[in-house]
């Protein structure tokens, strides 16, 4: 659990090449050249409060658990505190692109029944980067 | 030694009876407030409860033990030999009673009241014997801590529980009693238990003088405390077997991956087979999707298996060992979980500090230990959503 704590503090200070191995701006990049079309944060906002059907009951939307503020913390259905989405308020957010890309996975999962594509990452980070 | 006793008083020999010496009337108070602590604590509030009805029941019986010292050493109606009832005395007295009000009055008790007497001691000390064999086996604590499996704690519980809906029962009746007698009599036999006196009248049944020796009394009490209290010392510090594995020593895979969700949940709450069939469905987690590389699942499942409930020897481990593997089921879904918290308000669970039945650590501060001792819950304050 301290280990937990200690590590985002370390990477606050830390110069951000050093942060982990990807950045927000990185990513949207990465996800936009997959996708092959510019990244629309309006619609990955749509997308983040939007509920869903199509995933599994307890979770139709990211909002469920993230909230409708990415700038505040969230709570897990276990009680399990989440920490802001915002890169803003959260530095470590999208730093690691394997972290990025497990959660992607089994949140898409979780809410849409479905991977989100390229485009949709891209779109959810372009908002929450943009908070 | 009845006969002996039960010599007619002469007329008026004095106004009063010195019956109940100070020593018997703290005792029979002191009992009354730690018994009804302890039927308070165990029947009508939580486990969090659990300090003060161990402190209310060591105090019982500590009380009686030195009741027991003091029957031996006390004044004249305080000792067994006055009171205690041969079958043929109480058979008598029975006849009398049924025919109508027998004609001598009991100063001291009479046999049906000694046989009350005789049967709450005893209660008391089962009481004691059983709940510290269910302190032993069930929450690893005590001096029993070492000798008894955590498998029989069910056992336990319920003779405790069994005794004290019969000592609830003899409560009531000796209540009964009281309130009979003192009506038979026209004498308050409950203020006579704050005085110690009684109205001397004719042909009082009174008991011949005996000595009372309070310094041998207070030294064989004392003795028995501080051989009882060594004893349960050096028991209590011998080290368990099969305790479950420390939180501390969790693998890093295993707080990284599964405590990111919840909390890391000790691998003695579920049986090799259950924590199989539960890391087998991962992508269908209670739920939510958590599903893991497979060498990453292998690896946590493995720790799991090694460190399951059938290697642990703890109440929880003993709780949820028979869970059957299939469906996958949450703990907080099974009867044992909703028996052990059917006290706590369901509003509780709701809380922004707990907000999920599954969020164990809200309230168990030692829940990662896997230990969930009742001395260690803290139930969060009330909080604004």
């Amino acid at each position: 659990m301290k280990k937990a704590l200690i590590l985002p503090v370390l990477l606050a200070m830390a110069p951000p090449a050093l942060a982990g191995d990807t950045s927000p701006g990185a990513l949207i990049e990465a996800y936009s050249a997959q996708s092959g079309s510019a990244p629309v944060p309006e619609n990955g906002k749509a997308l983040f409060l939007g509920k869903h059907v199509g995933g599994k009951p307890d979770t139709p939307s990211c909002a469920t658990c993230h909230t409708n503020d990415p700038r505040k913390g969230g709570q897990a259905r276990t009680g399990k505190p989440i920490d802001p989405m915002a890169p803003s308020v959260n530095p470590k957010r999208f730093t690691d692109t394997r972290f990025v890309e497990k959660w992607f996975r089994r949140n898409c999962n979780s809410v849409l029944g479905r991977e989100c594509s390229a485009q949709e990452k891209a779109d959810i980070i372009a908002w929450l980067s943009s908070l | 030694m009845m006969n002996q006793s039960q010599i007619l008083a002469p007329d008026a020999r004095a106004a009063r009876h010195q019956v109940w010496d100070v020593f018997l009337r703290l005792f029979h108070w002191s009992l009354a407030a730690s018994v009804t602590v302890a039927l308070v604590t165990g029947f009508l509030l939580d486990a969090s409860w659990v300090r003060l009805h161990l402190g209310a029941g060591i105090l019982a019986v500590i009380l009686v033990m030195a009741r027991i010292v003091w029957g031996f050493a006390g004044p004249a109606y305080a000792r067994f030999e006055q009171f205690l009832p041969r079958p043929g005395a109480l058979r008598a007295y029975l006849r009398e009673h049924l025919a109508g009000a027998p004609r001598r009055r009991h100063v001291g008790h009479n046999p049906l009241g000694a046989l009350m007497v005789v049967a709450l001691l005893l209660a008391v000390l089962g009481l004691g014997a059983t709940g510290l064999a269910y302190l032993g086996g069930g929450l690893k604590t005590g001096p029993l801590a070492t000798i008894l499996p955590a498998t029989q704690t069910g056992f336990w519980s319920e003779t405790h529980e069994a005794l004290a809906a019969i000592i609830l029962g003899l409560i009531v009746l000796h209540l009964g009693g009281v309130i009979h007698e003192s009506r038979r009599c026209g004498e308050n036999l409950a203020r006579a238990m704050v005085t110690g006196c009684k109205e001397a009248r004719s042909g009082d049944l009174v008991a011949p003088h005996r000595p009372a020796r309070p310094i041998l009394a207070a030294a064989v009490v004392l003795a028995l405390l501080a051989s009882g209290g060594a004893a349960v010392v050096a028991l209590s510090g011998r080290p368990l077997q099969d305790p479950p594995v420390a939180a501390a020593e969790f693998p890093a895979v295993y707080a990284d991956e599964c405590a990111a969700c919840h909390m890391a949940y000790h691998p003695a709450l579920r049986s090799a087979s259950s924590w199989q069939a539960l890391m087998a469905r991962l992508d269908d987690h209670f739920g939510e999707d958590a599903s893991l590389p497979d060498e990453t699942g292998a690896e946590i499942t493995a720790w799991l298996t090694a460190n399951s409930a059938e290697t642990v020897d703890n109440r929880p481990a003993s709780l949820w060992r028979d869970l059957s593997p299939l469906p996958v089921v949450a703990l907080p879904d099974t009867p044992q979980w909703q028996e052990l918290h059917e006290n706590v308000d369901p509003a509780l669970f709701k809380r922004r500090a707990v907000y999920s039945r599954s969020n164990c650590a809200a309230c168990h501060r030692d829940a990662e230990s896997g230990w969930f001792s009742p001395f260690a819950i803290s139930i969060p304050k009330e909080n604004t959503q």
